[in-house]
């Protein structure tokens, strides 16, 4: 296993976002559950779910898949550990931080994002590791927000992410043409709610 | 259907509070540009509070973003108004408008979102 050095500040940030992650968010896997679900029905192959969090998607992934799923938080793993335990198939929850992966070049056929970009310190090195793991012709599906182009909305987005920067995520990241920048092909961009929260495909 | 409604009650809420915090803060004569900065400031403020409370029953993005076009647009335009001393004499009228633009706002948001919904490239590869 290669030595990587560890992003603290990310990790701690996470930790602590980890007490109250399941509350934060309950109301938001309700009302996109559905459309979290429909992109996770095209995983296939090896998969490799990046940014398990208290792993609130396990539900939302279909039954029989063999996953990895990966987080730089040990605590928001410690979380996630039942949830895995009983999806129908088989999770396993590694701590990695997506810019440094252990594994070798073209390793899995999917690598699955959801709500994982906006908070990454260095967006397009992890989808550059990304594509290094996936294999050619692999894809990558992404459930991300994004900043809006909406002019009104965008300018609100950028006044608060110094705010929600300490706490979790960027709230204007460009994360489609971060996905170009890291070499992959788009296949499919859908709108899920406003410009702003996104199904993103691209193939390696 | 709740969360909808849920969604209105909430953009009403965070228009009320910002409506009755500008006309606090604010007072005639002040000067129209200082007063709508300062009306921006509070709607950051009061939509950052309402909207982190509300978001685990309603949803982040759905309380957040129309939250902050009312917090913080809706600030501008009170703070404009109560500088100008123009029209909502009583704190219950400033009250009532600050729920009626939330619920626009509200609204406007849900109708676009409705637009924006959907496939915007598909390469089909």
């Amino acid at each position: 296993m290669t030595e990587h050095a560890t992003d603290f500040e990310t990790q701690k940030k996470w930790d602590n976002a980890s007490r109250t992650f399941d509350i934060v968010s309950f109301a938001e896997d309700k009302r996109l559950g559905p459309d979290k679900r429909r992109m996770l029905s095209k995983v296939q192959g090896k998969i490799l779910h990046v940014a398990a969090g208290t792993g609130n998607d396990f539900k939302f992934l279909p039954p029989g898949k063999d996953v990895i799923s990966i987080d730089i938080s040990p605590k928001m793993l410690e979380r996630a550990r039942p949830k895995a335990a009983a999806y129908d198939g088989h999770i396993e929850l590694l701590q990695a931080d997506v810019r440094q992966l252990d594994d070798p070049d073209d390793t899995f056929d999917t690598v699955a994002t959801v709500f994982t970009f906006c908070s990454v310190p260095t967006p397009i090195a992890g989808l550059a590791e990304l594509h290094r793991v996936l294999k050619p012709g692999g894809q990558i599906l992404m459930f991300e927000h994004v900043r809006s182009t909406i002019g009104p909305l965008a300018v609100m987005l950028d006044l608060m992410t110094p705010l929600t920067r300490k706490i979790g995520p960027e709230l204007n990241r460009d994360t489609v043409g971060n996905v170009q920048k890291a070499c992959f092909r788009l296949r499919r961009v859908e709108n899920v709610y406003l410009d702003v929260v996104k199904i993103i495909e691209a193939i390696r | 259907m709740l969360f909808a409604i849920g969604d209105y009650v909430a953009g009403a809420l965070i228009g009320v509070a910002t409506s009755l915090a500008a006309r606090l803060i604010v007072w005639p004569g002040m000067d129209m540009v200082i007063a709508m900065l300062i009306g921006m400031g509070v709607g950051l403020i009061v939509h950052v509070v309402i909207g982190f409370s509300l978001a685990p029953i309603l949803g982040m993005f759905e309380t957040m973003v129309p939250g902050s076009l009312t917090g913080m647009y809706g600030g501008m335009l009170f703070a404009m108004r109560d500088s100008m001393a123009a029209g909502s004499r009583t704190l219950l009228a400033a009250g009532a408008v600050g729920a009626v633009f939330g619920i626009v706002v509200t609204a406007a948001v849900k109708l676009y979102n409705r637009a924006l919904r959907g496939p915007v490239l598909e390469t089909g590869k």
